[in-house]
């Protein structure tokens, strides 16, 4: 009887390692195979603590959540500019270090490790059998799943699943990606030690054998078969890890020693097998050993309906949209945008790359309740204003004022939350989160994206959930993509992406919108749709720029349109003073 | 602090330098895998240690002549790399788009655990010795060092030496340099990548499997023998770099291993194998720091898009 | 070389019999769940010089990518030299006599100039063939014999779309397809290439698309242009129409 208590025990404290793995890898993306160093430091900190100085065991525990805390953050630091095979590397060499340390350090016990532990002190209650234990497991992995689930499934949690699923995009709707990636390890490794020194009370001993980076590789097994982001399917993870071997044993019959390598190969196996099925980014969203078995495949059902929908909200479709206005209506357009106030400035903007002139004195005006073009030939210079303006590249001279206010030097989310943001040529959607959920995360000011709001567990960020998502709703109502709000983004056809990255982009409220090329890549109807809504949202009274190639686009939606050739300004204007002037059709047709 | 000597000088010298072939070994077929396929192939250190295991059948069940054995080993040992690719990672990749490199890493994951239990099972988990010629000392300058070392060396620098010239002069060594340097004209050009990613697997295997024969012959064969190698393999692949020239990569071994035995004159011993992973995670902060893009990769040319 | 354009040879009319070297019809096609190519037909004979022009994301480099064999076609047919090719690889149809230079990153910048050029030819297994083929290139831009050692990317832009011409010459094809030459390179440096290009449309009788934003170079040589826009084909023009044309504008 008290071994299957201690396989009970052994899965809720493997499990509560693997939770917070999960927070990490499942929930953020962040692939690290140092966990069990983590918890290492734990369970050799309390381990020490409580042999060699007599100190309580959870005191010492603290102690270890403490250095692994600090240790977990000065891991993520060069880890914030690496991209994932530089962050498996990385955390090679860091399990590495801390391990061959704890094995060399002699105080350490070497190879051996520290053994013979008091039994653990709670309270007075001294944790000497089995059954002791059970309880105070329970009480050890609730805490752990509370606070994974607290974050992972909240505001916070959206923000984490936007930094795992594209970096730039998330960061360019106004979230501090670098922030979040720092605190996550921070705190994921603080659990991590948290749970090792429960491990080691346990087992009263920490030897280098249980913290191996052979067990590192257990912990994201376990994560993997119970599904990224799935907390409970991590539990069942650790059950099957633990419980493999003893089955294999007793109820297969297996011999002892046999059934321990059985076991191994069975997941090894396992691993592989579960790769070639569903390899979509490791596992996806939702999914988890558990539904797979259970029968419920990912929610597949409204696919075929993404494949002939046509946008419906535009009442009458034109056969060319791409018609330009007549001469009169531009001329009045440009009039228009001469009127109104100026919201975006740039001044004597420039920037080379070695040789190359990027951009060379750009003065660009964005104006209040307009819609700005910006076009010109192969190489001209386009996407490289939008990288300037919203701080993804950093210019050699210049300024741009937004309402006012220097953005020169700022990161591109703080230029976002000052009101500026953009999309990208490769719609860069969330694709693993459902359609509520990429615009959801683009809206500002969320109380449950920070730390110090989760703490308290008042009800106050569930209220402004509520209205993030009532937000979200209505601005996929303005695409009209409201029946697919609960569809995954990879689910849907190349044109409602483009719908999706609008909505997702109007819902960060932001004064200024930078629009790259959103008529590009899609069929007439599309096209018809999307200039539509963006003329809905310039009579918001926003401010749009807009870089297209198609120049018939440019044409019917334009108020003002600014020529570029390698790098500079050259002409602008309406459309039609642009085609007119014969210069310009050298420049872009070539002689 | 070691007392410094320039004996003791002369022999970490002389023990770098043979560990360096066999790092630099290692990281020859690790870099060439990795930066022509991209694969994360963590299961290399499992077919190390195949190897060794069906050299040693070969040898001591089936009494074969040694170098007969140690020959039948390597062989099927690449043929195995050939084997995971063609079968388990190129369906993977295929499958997975965009998150093919994590899928990979994790299969290959499952495949090493897999594969070196499975070694257990059918062979034991002790380790066992595996005999062969006889070990000969040698001393030369006061250096000590075997004749399993000189072998060690001189096959590693013979096998560099041969894959840098293959790359350098042949028509298949002109494919494969294309396909890693820039994999979208490649296909543009009609190379066919597949069977580009099948050859380098078996060459980069091949690499493995003979250091793994010196490494059984100089110690023994155990389950587990290929986790170590599997590491340094990396290291030596990135410091050395996986786009650059074998040679290259070969030094860097000899360099790494260098580091290690060296660093022993101020740590003690048992410090030195963690001082090579301390010097990884300064030069990745280091590399961090540096970069100025967004995330700094892994210089393998991404697939262009039209 | 003074770069003397030939006069664009004569358009042979419908239904001569002739079969065109290329035709694509009814093509669908784009990345994943991007669809970028709608319903597009053309056809190029030999010996002809097609122009497709249009604007950035028109679907021009798909098309031919997809012609290629780099992506899978959606829908529609392709056939090559009689046999139809939709589906296969960029290996069999580069075996079969097609090639393709694209716009950026056309040559292994670190490999030598002859290396690039041998590689050019690593599907054909004709020792004799290769070398004429070599002869024949380096007769076609004499300067790459110069640089033959010096790594291609150290190149001016100009000197690398002759290395890359030359690679696409070195297999012996029948249908040579280009994304955007001009891209990058002075007018001059424009002429020389496109005069090649014409050159041996005319006397090797290869079939040509030319990929080009730059509609002024391109009609020098072209015999029939194809306009693109949004993934279709808006309108399809000899020479002589197109040249006729007051401005372009309307086109792109």
């Amino acid at each position: 009887m008290s071994l299957w208590i201690n396989y009970f025990v052994q899965i809720l404290l493997y499990g509560a390692l693997a939770l917070s793995l999960n927070l990490l890898l499942g929930y953020a993306g962040q692939v690290s195979v140092a966990h069990a160093a983590f918890g290492a430091i734990g369970g050799y900190t309390m381990a020490y603590t409580s042999l060699e100085h007599g100190w309580n065991f959870l005191l010492g525990t603290l102690l270890g959540m403490a250095i692994a805390f600090v240790l977990g953050t000065l891991v993520a630091l060069p880890a914030l500019k690496l991209s994932v095979e530089y962050l498996i590397l990385l955390t090679l060499g860091v399990s590495s270090v801390i391990l061959g340390l704890l094995v060399a350090y002699p105080s350490f016990g070497g190879t051996y490790g520290l053994i013979s532990l008091p039994a653990p002190n709670l309270f007075g209650w001294h944790l000497r059998r089995p059954e002791d234990w059970v309880l105070p497991a329970l009480v050890a992995v609730a805490i752990v799943y509370v606070i994974c689930h607290r974050i992972g499934e909240s505001p916070m949690g959206r923000v984490l699943k936007g930094l795992r699923e594209d970096p730039v995009a998330t960061s360019a709707l106004g979230k501090n990606v670098f922030a979040y990636k720092v605190s996550i390890f921070g705190l994921t490794s603080a659990l991590a030690a948290f749970a090792g020194a429960m491990l080691a009370a346990w087992l009263r001993l920490a030897t280098p054998g249980v913290y191996g980076f052979a067990f590192s590789l257990t912990i994201v097994a376990m994560v993997i078969f119970g599904g990224i982001g799935n907390l409970a399917g991590t539990m069942l993870g650790a059950t099957i890890v633990v419980l493999l071997e003893p089955v294999l044993r007793r109820v297969i019959k297996i011999e002892a020693a046999k059934a321990s390598f059985v076991q191994l190969i069975i997941y090894g196996v396992a691993l592989a097998v579960l790769m070639r099925l569903r390899p979509q980014g490791a596992l996806p969203e939702g999914f988890s050993l558990w539904r797979w078995l259970r029968g419920d495949r990912a929610p597949k059902t409204r696919v075929e309906m993404t494949a002939e929908w046509v946008p419906t909200i535009v009442q009458q479709t034109t056969d060319r949209p791409d018609t330009d206005l007549p001469v009169a209506v531009q001329e009045r357009h440009e009039r228009t945008w001469h009127e109104a106030p100026v919201v975006l400035r740039t001044t004597g903007v420039s920037k080379r790359f070695g040789g190359i002139v990027a951009a060379s004195e750009l003065e660009i005006e964005l104006r209040k309740g307009t819609i700005t073009a910006l076009v010109g030939p192969n190489g001209a210079g386009k996407t490289t204003v939008f990288n300037l303006l919203t701080g993804a590249i950093v210019p050699d001279t210049g300024s741009i004022l937004l309402n006012g206010e220097e953005l020169v030097g700022l990161d591109p989310h703080q230029v976002a939350r000052k009101g500026m943001v953009r999309t990208f040529q490769d719609v860069r959607l969330f694709n693993r989160l459902t359609c509520l959920q990429n615009v959801m995360l683009a809206v500002q000011h969320q109380p449950g994206e920070t730390f110090t709001a989760l703490a308290v567990p008042n009800g106050r960020v569930k209220q402004a959930e509520a209205e993030t998502k009532a937000k979200a709703l209505d601005w996929l109502r303005f695409v009209g993509m409201a029946e697919f709000a609960d569809i995954p983004a990879a689910a849907l056809s190349y044109g409602q992406t483009k719908l999706m990255s609008l909505a997702r982009v109007l819902a960060t409220e932001a004064d200024v919108l930078l629009l790259d090329e959103p008529a590009s890549g899609i069929d007439t109807k599309w096209v018809d749709t999307m200039l539509e809504l963006i003329e809905q949202v310039r009579d918001q009274g926003r401010t749009v720029c807009v870089v297209e190639h198609n120049l018939h686009v440019v044409g019917r939606l334009a108020d003002h349109t600014y020529f570029m050739e390698l790098g500079q300004i050259t002409a602008q204007g309406t459309i039609a003073e642009l085609t007119n002037t014969p210069r310009l059709a050298e420049v872009y047709f070539g002689t | 602090m070691l007392a410094l000597t320039f004996e003791t000088f002369r022999q970490l010298t002389v023990d770098g330098f043979f560990r360096g072939c066999s790092y630099g070994l290692l990281g020859v077929g690790f870099a060439l895998i990795l930066g022509v396929t991209g694969r994360f192939h963590f299961a290399y250190g499992f077919l190390y240690t195949l190897a060794a295991y069906l050299a040693f059948t070969f040898a001591f069940r089936v009494n074969w002549p040694f170098w007969l054995s140690a020959a039948i080993g390597v062989v099927l040992a690449s043929v195995g790399g050939s084997l995971i690719e063609a079968r388990v990672y190129r369906p993977l990749a295929r499958n997975a788009g965009p998150t093919a490199l994590l899928a990979v890493f994790v299969a290959a994951l499952g495949i090493g655990i897999a594969g070196e239990n499975a070694i257990r099972l059918l062979w034991g988990a002790n380790t066992q010795s595996f005999y062969g010629p006889t070990k000969e000392p040698y001393t030369v300058w006061d250096a000590i060092f075997i004749n399993f070392d000189v072998w060690q060396a001189a096959s590693g620098i013979t096998i560099t030496l041969a894959l840098a010239a293959m790359l350098r002069y042949t028509a298949l060594g002109r494919r494969i340099k294309a396909t890693r340097a820039n994999p979208d004209l490649a296909r543009t050009i009609g190379i066919d990548s597949d069977r580009v990613y099948v050859i380098v697997f078996f060459l980069g295997t091949f690499c493995a499997s003979v250091a793994a024969i010196w490494y059984a012959l100089k110690y023994t064969v155990d389950p587990a023998m290929g986790t170590l190698p599997v590491t340094y393999a990396f290291v030596t692949a990135f410091l050395g770099g996986t786009q650059r020239s074998p040679i290259r990569v070969f030094s860097m071994g000899i360099v790494v291993a260098l580091i290690e035995q060296y660093s022993s004159i101020w740590l003690e011993v048992r410090y030195t194998q963690t001082a090579v992973f301390v010097v990884l995670v300064l030069y990745l902060t280091y590399l961090a720091i540096k970069s100025s893009a967004w995330t700094a990769r892994f210089s393998r040319p991404r697939i262009a898009r039209a | 070389m003074e770069p003397e354009l030939a006069p664009a040879a004569p358009t042979l009319p419908n239904g001569d019999g002739r079969r065109p070297m290329l035709a694509v019809e009814g093509l669908q096609a784009g990345y994943g769940r991007k669809q970028v190519v709608f319903d597009v037909d053309l056809h190029v004979d030999a010996g002809e010089i097609l122009g497709i022009l249009g604007h950035n994301g028109s679907g021009k480099s798909t098309t031919i990518r997809t012609v290629l064999g780099l992506n899978r076609a959606f829908g529609g047919r392709i056939t090559f030299d009689g046999r139809e090719t939709t589906g296969h690889g960029s290996r069999d149809n580069v075996k079969a006599g097609m090639a393709m230079i694209p716009s950026e990153r056309f040559v292994f910048a670190d490999m030598s100039v002859s290396d690039n050029l041998l590689l050019g030819a690593a599907n054909d297994p004709d020792g004799d063939r290769r070398a004429k083929r070599m002869e024949l290139v380096h007769q076609l831009f004499p300067i790459l014999v110069d640089r033959a050692d010096q790594p291609a990317g150290t190149m001016s832009g100009g000197q690398q779309r002759m290395v890359s011409l030359g690679m696409a010459l070195m297999a012996s094809p029948k249908l040579l397809m280009l994304d955007e030459p001009s891209l990058g390179l002075a007018p001059a440096v424009v002429q020389q290439i496109f005069g090649t290009v014409r050159q041996l449309a005319d006397s090797e009788g290869l079939a040509v698309l030319l990929l080009e934003q730059n509609v002024g170079q391109a009609l020098k040589i072209v015999d029939r242009c194809a306009v693109m826009r949004s993934g279709r084909v808006i309108l399809e023009e000899s020479r002589d129409e197109m040249l006729a044309r007051e401005s372009y504008w309307d086109l792109f």
